[in-house]
């Protein structure tokens, strides 16, 4: 698939689009923001399959990257938008998810040296998935108020994190190493304790539970 | 000035008062000749101008009855009364070297009018001179006596020593003659000590009086006392409000440092592994398809990884230098001039080790920025880094000169200015002299305490 990338570093930018041939994807680069945007913009070039952007950018080097990319998702809201981050700041992940969750992501820079769950994470989020980083998550998981969570038992607090994280059910059984029928099961009934809607798109889950925790993450 | 000053002075003018030493040496100390001297010229000096003023006053106050005359001559006695007060305190400085300060001055002439005769007759300090003139008279005159007797006791007692002693030798009934010997010798010893000491007492006597009635009012001293004390106080005020400017330049240099530590590791060593990272896997996914790729892949890994390291370093030397720690600011400066771009020549004097860490520190960052900003703006031939400790030990002191281009200076935000921060958190000193074309001279002392 056709794939840009938007990386400030060279060097980054080099092995990603080494990385991404390797697998048989058509890669351009660029290396700002600004640059991205009047690539895209261009009426003779089509969107591509998959935009992967950095958040830090320059020239001011704070979030330039994550602006263009929700930008470009207000003018084409189908566009996969894969966003790396430095670190985890649960500001932007809200503001990127404000608007919808299909087709996008949410990671760690860091994450890229995993070579194949970042492989994993581009295929899922080209194909309409919403791959979210395990550390945000955790984040907001740990800033919900204890007594909600405390209903849920161990086994469905991993599956909930796993959720939000926007994996499937099928992923969720092969992460956990049981069978599909207990995933299930466990789905169902952290959406009734959690008082959610039961939902079998993966994306609406996700941002439901993510609602869910932020709603109840909110300290007095 | 103040009262503080006086037991000072007490200690030139009477030594066998106030210290063991002093008081054995007391015969031969030059003290007790300036003592002897300043009691026989005082005694006379005060038997003919003190009694002057003192007739003068006695006289014009017994006028005062006949029509208020008296007061007028009073009020001229009075003004007489405080040059006699200048005279006596020029001549016991002369004397002794004990300089009594003066009061505050009064009105000088004739006084024409009411008000201003008042005022003189009012003159407390004159009244204290004219108390002088009459008191230091007997006071001198009876402390002269005891010593011209005790020196005369010790003539004659040898005198009479001599004689028994001789008379006996001759013959006749008397002491024998070492008796004699030993006995003159220690009885005159001991009076010339005793006159001595008592000389020394007179003058020290004389002094005080003429400290406190000679000298500045009670109410004088008491306001001065105040005024030093305010003085101090705003001092003391202005130098919080410097502290705490250079504490919060510190805290602002110390924030700077750490926001471009965090830059330095965000965008260079942390951007570099997870390119190493990304390489390291795309050389895995390759190994069996595409062996060529995957090893070509692994090489980039290897200068990736050998490109971190250096940049790790770089960032560890900027955060604080081994060298620094481990063999002090001589050798880490040599290192200094080793890298730079520009040839160095750096003299360094052996005491600049007995300087404080973070004065060593601070000089080393001074020298590191300015060797930077030389190689980059100056368009030098040569650099001359000085590092000494001041004459007077207490500053350690360092000097960067270069025959560039000049025109340098510490814009806000930039290296130099953090530096100027840094110095001045050490109460340090910073001068920048850069004239456009004559090259720059960058001049840094910090205290070695620190």
């Amino acid at each position: 698939m056709r794939i840009v990338i938007t990386e400030d570093s060279v060097l980054l930018l080099d092995g990603l689009t080494r990385l991404l041939a390797a697998e048989g994807h058509t890669v351009t680069g660029h290396r700002t923001a600004d640059e991205l945007v009047a690539a895209l913009s261009r009426p003779d070039v089509g969107l591509p399959d998959l935009l992967v952007t950095d958040v830090r950018m320059p020239p001011s080097h704070t979030d330039e990257g994550l602006r263009a990319a929700l930008h470009l998702r207000s003018l084409h809201p189908e566009l996969p938008v894969l966003v790396l981050s430095q670190y985890v700041e649960q500001r932007y992940a809200a503001e990127l998810f404000a608007r919808g969750a299909r087709g996008l992501g949410y990671v760690l820079k860091d994450r890229v040296a995993d070579v194949d769950a970042f492989l994993d994470a581009v295929d899922r989020v080209a194909a309409g998935g919403t791959v979210i980083d395990p550390e945000v998550v955790s984040q907001v998981i740990a800033r919900s108020r204890r007594s909600d969570l405390d209903q849920l038992t161990r086994r469905e607090r991993e599956v909930l994190a796993l959720m939000a994280e926007g994996r499937s059910n099928t992923a969720i059984a092969d992460r956990l190493v049981v069978g599909m029928p207990a995933v299930e099961k466990h789905v169902t009934s952290i959406l009734t304790k959690l008082g959610l809607p039961p939902d079998a798109d993966d994306n609406r889950r996700v941002l439901a539970v993510l609602r869910w925790l932020d709603e109840n993450g909110a300290r007095p | 000035m103040t009262s503080t000053d006086a037991p000072g002075r007490r200690v030139d003018a009477a030594p066998a008062l106030t210290s063991r030493a002093g008081l054995l040496r007391a015969p031969v100390d030059p003290a007790t000749g300036r003592a002897v001297a300043q009691l026989a010229v005082g005694t006379v000096w005060l038997a003919s101008a003190g009694v002057v003023v003192w007739v003068l006053v006695v006289v014009s106050s017994a006028l005062v009855p006949a029509l208020g005359l008296g007061l007028l001559a009073l009020g001229v006695t009075l003004s007489a009364a405080r040059w006699f007060a200048a005279l006596e305190r020029a001549r016991l400085a002369a004397q002794t070297g004990v300089v009594v300060p003066g009061p505050r001055p009064a009105a000088a002439g004739l006084p024409r009018s009411w008000a201003s005769l008042r005022a003189r007759l009012r003159d407390g300090r004159a009244w204290a001179a004219a108390g002088y003139a009459f008191v230091a008279m007997p006071v001198s005159a009876a402390f002269l006596a005891a010593v011209v007797g005790l020196v005369a006791g010790a003539i004659a007692f040898v005198v009479v020593m001599a004689r028994g002693g001789i008379g006996a030798l001759g013959g006749e009934a008397g002491l024998a003659w070492p008796v004699a010997l030993v006995g003159g010798a220690l009885g005159a010893a001991l009076l010339l000590w005793l006159g001595a000491a008592v000389a020394q007492a007179g003058t020290t006597l004389v002094l005080w009086l003429a400290q406190a009635c000679l000298g500045p009012s009670a109410a004088d001293l008491a306001r001065e006392r105040a005024r030093d004390a305010e003085h101090a106080a705003t001092a003391a005020r202005e130098r919080a409000v410097v502290l705490s400017e250079t504490r919060s330049q510190a805290v602002a240099a110390a924030d700077a440092e750490r926001r471009r530590i965090e830059r330095d590791l965000h965008d260079g060593a942390q951007q570099r592994l997870v390119a190493l990272g990304v390489e390291l896997g795309v050389a895995r996914r390759l190994a069996e398809r595409d062996p060529a790729a995957s090893a070509a892949a692994l090489e980039h890994a290897h200068d990736e990884v050998k490109a971190t390291l250096a940049e790790l370093r770089d960032l560890v030397r900027g955060i604080h230098p081994a060298v620094l720690s481990d063999r002090g600011l001589d050798a880490a400066l040599s290192a200094l001039a080793a890298r730079s771009p520009v040839p160095v020549r750096v003299e360094s004097s052996p005491d600049v080790s007995r300087a404080g860490s973070a004065a060593q520190a601070a000089a080393y960052f001074v020298v590191a920025e300015a060797l930077t900003n030389v190689a980059k703006h100056a368009a030098a031939d040569t650099v001359r880094v000085r590092a000494d400790v001041t004459d007077d030990g207490a500053r350690l002191r360092v000097v960067v000169e270069d025959d560039g281009r000049g025109g340098a200076e510490p814009s806000p935000g930039s290296g130099l200015a953090g530096l100027r921060g840094r110095v001045a958190a050490l109460d340090g000193a910073f001068a920048l002299d850069s004239p456009p074309g004559a090259g720059t001279r960058l001049t840094v002392e910090v205290p070695c305490a620190s």
